[in-house]
């Protein structure tokens, strides 16, 4: 349904989407997840028609955003970064407009507004001023806007922003059971989001994207070796016990006189679970914990987008500089 | 044509929704209301002349003053207002153009000024029922009010695509008001050619002729040129902001 081909999007100074490519499917969530300023939003504004691409082609229900831009924009739903809301509308009539302006006319804007109010939960504040809504309801209020159509495409930039964890479930609720006859792209910069709700994540920094996979998928590719959290009690001289064990990569160790805590990093072809069992009581350790660090998305991301100078610097003199950040909103 | 009327529903009826809009209502009554007296005292004065006394009601200083006032500060939320709640972005990701945009809210706009004239009708109910009026003269003037209106809103509009904030929005059709209306009321020595293109210009005889019930078609080429000149520009400069939203 969202079908990107080479896009790249450059400002004078800079650019800030560069040949990036992609797909999204019917009934699939997509998250679009980077650090501020990595070229989401330029990217969803070039979807939406609102920019226009320096090169590459986007697609959106089979139009081209470019050359069929009336038809592709018909398709999607598109929720921007900001809760854009009229504040001095009341929640129906401003939904209301947004289906009239879709060009969805006479007895069927009701109907529509009456599915989007039921759909996103707005029951009792739809004859509400919007501006005396709560950010949640606003929010709710702007996602209904985007969908009142029945668009078969959604976009929706940064959908959870401001929210308390309470309003970001139901927002969250709200989008996977969107997704099921959707093509849905999200973009976030918040890691949890991404496993609770996308079947799909693409990680761009910098204008390009640097990983593509499902959440799990990304975790055992990219998280790097499985750690072990093992701690004893006292101060015991871990160190050279662990890395003495078969299949132990590396060893950190922190500790008081009270406990001593490791940290411990192994291939994963070899579990040395057991053996530091054993170890610990062949050496008399008493030992107090001994947990699995399951790899959370976050260490897949950080390691993609951290920017260490020393080894970015010469990979990027060689390069075409690719600069970070979105033109200033 | 739906989207259309639903940019320009919106519009109009978003006025109505600021206290700003019943500032200006009122104080347009209380300045026609003022004019409406004088032309009363006139009329009532048995050795005054009686004929097109109506037409002061729509050439008078009052009514440039306040024009070339409330014409910016109508058109000034226009975009502005869009761009700061990020609104903007939804109208130009919906499926019109920007040429649909540009005009319904321009429509909105004029709506809400000839909404302003609408309560100056009582004034001729009133006279009408006390004395005999031209209703042709009538209809002239207010034929102008409109053209007038929608001429100058479509240089507001321009201005108002240009900036993010209403209040230099205003200022920029303020800026831009004053010479087109006042370019007619210079006197260029004594070229008469130069003087007959000054003459064309001169807005504030235009106005004078309408009111006295005379419809030049060269007045309203000009209006109905200038409105879609500068509405043209308006779609222009919108398409331009696309890249720096």
């Amino acid at each position: 349904m969202i079908e990107v081909q080479n896009l790249t999007k450059s400002y004078p100074t800079q650019t800030a989407v560069a040949d990036v490519t992609f797909s999204v499917k019917e009934g699939e969530i997509v998250g679009f997840l980077g650090p501020n300023g990595a070229g989401k939003t330029t990217t969803m504004r070039v979807l939406t028609g609102f920019l226009p691409p320096t090169s590459g082609t986007a697609r959106i229900a089979g139009h081209d955003v470019v050359t069929h831009s009336k038809q592709a924009r018909e398709s999607l739903g598109y929720l921007p970064e900001s809760a854009a809301l009229y504040p001095e509308m009341r929640v129906r009539e401003f939904l209301s407009y947004r289906a009239r302006l879709e060009g969805i006319s006479g007895a069927e804007v009701s109907r529509r507004v009456g599915e989007a109010i039921e759909h996103c939960l707005l029951g009792e504040v739809a004859g509400r001023k919007i501006d005396n809504l709560s950010k949640g309801y606003r929010q709710r209020t702007a996602l209904a806007g985007a969908l009142v159509h029945q668009p078969p495409v959604l976009i929706l930039d940064e959908p959870t922003v401001g929210l308390d964890p309470m309003q970001i479930i139901k927002i969250r609720e709200m989008i996977r059971s969107l997704g099921k006859e959707r093509a849905v792209l999200l973009s976030t910069h918040i890691l949890p989001e991404v496993d609770a709700v996308c079947d799909r994540v693409l990680i761009i920094d910098r204008g390009r994207i640097v990983a593509e996979g499902t959440p799990q998928e990304l975790r055992t590719r990219l998280a790097g070796r499985p750690v072990l959290r093992v701690a004893f009690r006292g101060a015991v001289d871990a160190r050279e016990t662990l890395s003495a064990i078969p299949g132990v990569h590396s060893v950190e160790v922190a500790g008081d006189s009270n406990e001593t805590r490791a940290k411990v990093e192994y291939d994963p072809s070899e579990d040395p679970r057991e053996a530091i069992f054993h170890a610990a009581v062949a050496r008399g350790f008493v030992l107090r914990e001994l947990a699995s660090d399951v790899a959370s998305l976050e260490d897949v991301f950080v390691r993609l987008t951290r920017h260490e100078e020393a080894v970015a610097a010469p990979a990027e003199a060689a390069a075409p500089t690719p600069t970070a950040g979105e033109p200033p909103a | 044509m739906k989207r259309f009327l639903a940019i320009v529903g919106r519009e109009w009826r978003a006025y109505f929704l600021s206290p700003l809009a019943y500032v200006m209502l009122a104080t347009f009554m209380f300045l026609n209301g003022l004019i409406f007296w004088r032309i009363v005292v006139i009329l009532s004065d048995p050795g005054a002349p009686k004929e097109g006394m109506l037409r002061i009601l729509f050439s008078n200083s009052y009514f440039w003053f306040f024009t070339l006032f409330v014409v910016p500060i109508i058109a000034m939320r226009l975009f502005p207002e869009e761009r700061k709640s990020g609104t903007f972005e939804v109208l130009l990701t919906s499926p019109v153009s920007e040429a649909t945009v540009v005009l319904g809210k321009f429509l909105g706009a004029l709506g809400f000024y000839l909404t302003l004239w609408a309560p100056s009708l009582v004034f001729i109910w009133i006279l009408r029922a006390n004395t005999s009026i031209d209703l042709g003269a009538v209809a002239g003037g207010y034929l102008g009010v409109a053209l007038l209106g929608s001429y100058f809103l479509s240089i507001a509009t321009l201005a108002s695509t240009f900036t993010k904030n209403q209040i230099v929005a205003a200022i920029i059709a303020f800026a831009m008001l004053i010479p087109v209306f006042s370019t007619g009321l210079f006197q260029s020595g004594y070229d008469p050619e130069r003087q007959s293109i000054v003459n064309y210009l001169n807005l504030w005889d235009h106005m004078d002729e309408f009111s006295r019930g005379v419809v030049d078609t060269r007045r309203l080429v000009y209006y109905l040129s200038g409105t879609a000149l500068f509405l043209f520009l308006a779609t222009i400069s919108l398409s331009a902001k696309r890249e720096t939203p």
